[in-house]
């Protein structure tokens, strides 16, 4: 199965800043230990929302909002794509993804990612 | 550069409801216009959130909550990653985007992704990319 770790922003990467030595070995350690352990698939870093863009689609109408965007600990900042058995081990990698805000708060979003071979689920 | 452009959740990816044929169909050529273009790395759907779960950590100390997840506009549905010029080139494939999705309202963020190159000189970028970290980024 595939989950994708959503790492989500705080305010250090919505100011533009590549993150620092600490941070950047840290999570260097951890892909050094989910490329060992044979699970990563892709990771990713996204720059800051002042750098990207929103599209509302209305029918025939497209409507483009430059960034940045305010509610930042829902925007991503970046992201794993894991290979695993279960969401239980996507959790466990997931807890120990080096806390991305150092001392303060952060968060994980660990998502299930869809598959050709998934059953159709029926409704 | 290249941006991953978020297609955001709504009442039916949410569901769990399975996109219909139409929908299939158009997405289909959508994305084969993109790979023709030369323009498309990658693209994956999510499952409904009810599938996933959040870690939270406080002070370093993780804690996990099972979803399903309520601010749906803000969840992620899926996501597609793609090689263009500029900006202005990922709104204007963005803009293109299926009519047949969300009934005609689908919301998509565009976001660019770091390079390696982006970070400088650095000691623990180059042992990524010894490991072999670097392959694991999208690109071809």
């Amino acid at each position: 199965m595939r989950f994708l770790l959503l790492i989500k922003a705080n305010n250090e990467n919505e100011q533009a800043t590549v993150p620092g030595a600490g941070a950047r070995t840290e999570m260097g350690k951890f892909n050094e230990e989910l490329v060992r352990a044979g699970v990563l698939l892709a990771a990713d870093g996204l720059q800051p929302s002042s750098k990207g863009a929103r599209v509302t689609l209305s029918d025939d109408t497209r409507t483009v909002t430059d960034g940045p965007f305010a509610e930042t600990k829902e925007l991503v900042a970046g992201f794993c794509m894991i290979q695993v058995k279960s969401k239980e081990e996507a959790v466990e990698w997931a807890k120990r993804c080096p806390n991305p805000r150092g001392a303060g708060f952060a968060e994980i979003e660990v998502r299930q990612v869809s598959d050709a071979a998934d059953p159709v689920p029926s409704h | 550069m290249r941006f991953m452009i978020i297609r955001k959740a709504d009442a039916e990816t949410e569901a769990g409801l399975m996109p219909s044929e139409e929908l299939i169909a158009a997405m289909g050529r959508y994305n084969e216009e993109m790979v023709k273009a030369g323009v498309l790395l990658d693209a994956s759907g999510l499952q409904s959130s009810t599938k996933g779960a959040r870690v939270k950590f406080s002070h370093g100390k993780p804690t996990v909550i099972d979803g399903p997840f309520t601010e749906t506009k803000e969840l992620v549905a899926g996501y597609s990653i793609i090689q263009v010029a500029s900006k202005d080139e990922a709104i204007e494939w963005v803009k293109r985007w299926p009519v047949e999705d969300s009934h005609g309202a689908a919301y998509i963020e565009i976001r660019q992704l770091f390079e390696l190159e982006d970070f400088g000189p650095s000691a623990a970028i180059d042992r990524m990319i010894e490991v072999g970290f670097s392959d694991k980024k999208q690109d071809q």
